[in-house]
């Protein structure tokens, strides 16, 4: 299938445009900051900037000064690049989601003991609130957390916990998967972090009977792939994809009998 | 003759392991494999993370593409079996399983790019390079992901070959002494002590699998799971007649710290091998003055260290440079600048 129809006009799939006022006219918004006090030398300077960037006659719709010399951006064009949208593969945990209710039961009857998860935002990372959502009770937009799941054991340590504490945690309680929360992603702090996790896991021998899951905000499946993961997560992943991905690849895997 | 019909006479096995992401891994990959060609030789390749993709999915700078020859047998998981560009042949669906889909063992139809992805874990390697030796190749080669070297593991590879290259810092000397330390902690010194080593390849146990021996050879376990988090426990299991330290998993900068001077004058810390050791190059030569003793019950062979002068970070060595002064520091070592070939033994 290469095309399909919208409210108004058929859409070419193989080259796709953004749509502002009307169909195909390749309007963007976006947004920046240029370390410049504003002024019309400023407003310029996006100007120009845009059009660098494949803009046509980019206008600036809006601008403010930040203080301490610099100036915040909203440029509005159009642009000509296409995207042929047919050729586009996105790689996904490839396992079937089920509820929390139905991944407790599936837990009981596949499995048939409690499976154990430990968490952690790991390394100099303070961002709590992305493995809390994942593992806490509460959970997140309404979808509980792991710690709510029968038959899983979810332990969460918390954030800024060092790479060997998890995994130290995770050999005492002898888990089925460890839970690695990223969300700095500075300089690539985060792939140092990661790829140290997997080493050391590695180096422990641990990865014959435990799964290691990373998630975070720019987490992806491809890049978990690309670090030795086990499996990514990220935005819009709740408990539920989790458990459903663990229990899965326990069965999958063998596990089931682990010591 | 080439350089890699040198290699495939000694190792079967051979991983390309980066000093860091960037220092010219899958160049150096796609300069093996076309000397492999030219020699004849049928190749297997696969990878501990993915390869082959032409933008880099961490850094997201351009990066050299894997060129594969026909009949190089070659693991592709399901979902990136579609991006290839050129056919591919199923043989066999494997039972690994990677977060890309389950890994398939396929030979090239038709010479061409393809992206490559084999499975994180190392055992599972082990595992898979088994399956392909089983195809006829004569050689494999694994390309280790980013900066991970566990692949290096003496269990999975006869041997390495080291990358390394000016992305690892802006200072030639920096980048000098960093690959120096990578190479001297693979090659620590052998367990001479055939007592010693006698004791330590019998043992099997099952939980607590740090042990200390003391000068008549009594073994004891050391009543922890892991010696991570756990440096204080350690410390207080070695006492007055301990002679060694036997650790099968990671020793980092953590856990050492936690050992008493005196206590780690007294002992040697023995480890499978050098891919446990995960103490930077500073801290490393402070311990080794402080006394730290090291053997290991299997060494990594290095076949052969590649330099890249260039960053992705927008600077370059002058290659000669670079290249002399890794030749410099590592005698003995094929140290080859894969650009522009030209290895000299
Ligand atoms: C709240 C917040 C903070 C709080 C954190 C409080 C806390 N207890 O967590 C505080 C104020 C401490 C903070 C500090 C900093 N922050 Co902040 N922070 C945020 C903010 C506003 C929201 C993050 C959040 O909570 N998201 C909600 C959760 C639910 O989403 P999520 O993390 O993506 O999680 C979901 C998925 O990713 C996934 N997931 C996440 N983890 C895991 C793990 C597993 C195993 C799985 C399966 C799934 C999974 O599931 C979750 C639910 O769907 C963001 C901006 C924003 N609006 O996103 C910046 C942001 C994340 N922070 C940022 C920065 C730079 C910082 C600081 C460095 C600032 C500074 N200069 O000091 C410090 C860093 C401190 C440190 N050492 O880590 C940047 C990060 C930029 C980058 N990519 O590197 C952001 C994006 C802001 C920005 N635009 O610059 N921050």
């Amino acid at each position: 299938m290469s095309n399909f129809t919208t409210a108004t006009s058929t859409v070419d799939l193989t080259k796709i445009k953004p749509y502002g006022d009307t169909y195909n006219d390749g309007k963007v918004q976006m947004s920046f900051t240029l370390p410049v006090p504003d002024g019309e030398e400023a407003q310029e300077a996006a100007r120009q900037y845009a059009k660098l960037m494949g803009m046509d006659e980019p206008s600036v719709t809006h601008h403010s000064d930040l203080g301490i010399g610099y100036t915040f951006f909203v440029v509005y064009g159009p642009v000509h690049h296409t995207v042929d949208y047919t050729k586009i593969r996105v790689t996904k945990v490839e396992s079937h989601v089920f509820d929390r209710v139905e991944c407790g039961e599936w837990i009981a009857k596949n499995i048939g003991r409690t499976i154990t998860m430990v968490g952690a935002s790991t390394g100099s990372d303070a961002h709590t609130v992305g493995i809390d959502a994942i593992m806490n009770m509460k959970g997140f937009h309404g979808h509980f957390g792991l710690e709510r799941f029968k038959n899983v054991n979810a332990i969460n340590m918390g954030s800024q916990v060092p790479n060997e504490e998890l995994i130290a945690k995770a050999i005492e309680v002898n888990a089925d998967a460890i839970l690695v929360s990223q969300t700095v992603t500075q300089k690539d702090v985060h792939i140092k972090n990661l790829t140290n996790m997997v080493e050391l896991c590695e180096a422990e021998g641990i990865r014959d009977h435990m799964l290691l899951l990373c998630g975070g905000p720019r987490i992806s499946h491809e890049l978990a792939q690309e670090l030795g993961f086990d499996a990514g997560f990220g935005p819009e992943t709740y408990a539920e994809h989790v458990c459903s991905y663990v229990m899965q690849e326990i069965v999958a895997r063998g596990w089931v009998n682990k010591k | 003759m080439g350089f890699i019909a040198d290699i495939q006479k000694k190792y079967k096995t051979v991983s390309i392991v980066g000093m860091a992401k960037n220092a010219g891994k899958t160049t150096a990959l796609n300069y093996l494999l076309e000397e492999a060609y030219d020699e004849g030789l049928r190749m297997g390749v696969t990878s501990t993370g993915r390869d082959g993709e032409t933008s880099d999915l961490v850094f997201e700078t351009d990066k050299p593409k894997v060129y594969l020859f026909e009949d190089t047998i070659v693991t592709v998981p399901e979902q990136l079996f579609g991006l290839a560009e050129t056919s591919l042949e199923i043989l066999k669906r494997t039972s690994c399983r990677t977060a890309l889909g389950q890994v398939l063992l396929c030979r090239v139809a038709r010479s061409g790019y393809v992206q490559i992805a084999g499975p994180g874990s190392i055992m599972e390697h082990k595992k898979l390079c088994a399956q392909m030796f089983e195809q006829g190749i004569d050689m494999i080669i694994i390309d280790g992901a980013i900066d991970r070297k566990s692949i290096a593991d003496p269990a999975t590879s006869d041997a390495i070959i080291l990358s390394t290259g000016a992305v690892i810092s802006r200072r030639i000397k920096n980048v000098v002494e960093e690959t120096v330390h990578v190479v001297s902690v693979y090659k620590s010194p052998l367990v001479e002590d055939e007592k010693l080593r006698a004791i330590l390849e019998k043992e099997d146990r099952d939980v607590f699998r740090i042990l200390t021996i003391d000068k008549d050879y009594n073994v004891a376990q050391v009543p922890v799971r892991t010696a991570l988090g756990a440096g204080p426990i350690v410390n207080d299991a070695i006492g007055e007649d301990t002679r060694f330290v036997y650790i099968p998993g990671a020793i980092t900068e953590r856990i050492l710290d936690h050992i008493s001077p005196a206590k780690l004058k007294q002992v040697t810390i023995v480890l499978p091998n050098p891919t446990k050791v995960f103490v930077g190059a500073t801290r490393w030569q402070q311990l080794r003055k402080m006394g730290l003793h090291v053997q290991v019950l299997e060494n990594i062979e290095v076949a052969a260290v590649t330099v890249n002068p260039f960053s992705p970070h927008g600077y370059s060595f002058d290659r000669d440079e670079l290249l002399n002064a890794v030749k410099e520091a590592l005698p003995g070592l094929p140290v080859v600048d894969v650009r522009v070939g030209g290895l000299d033994l």
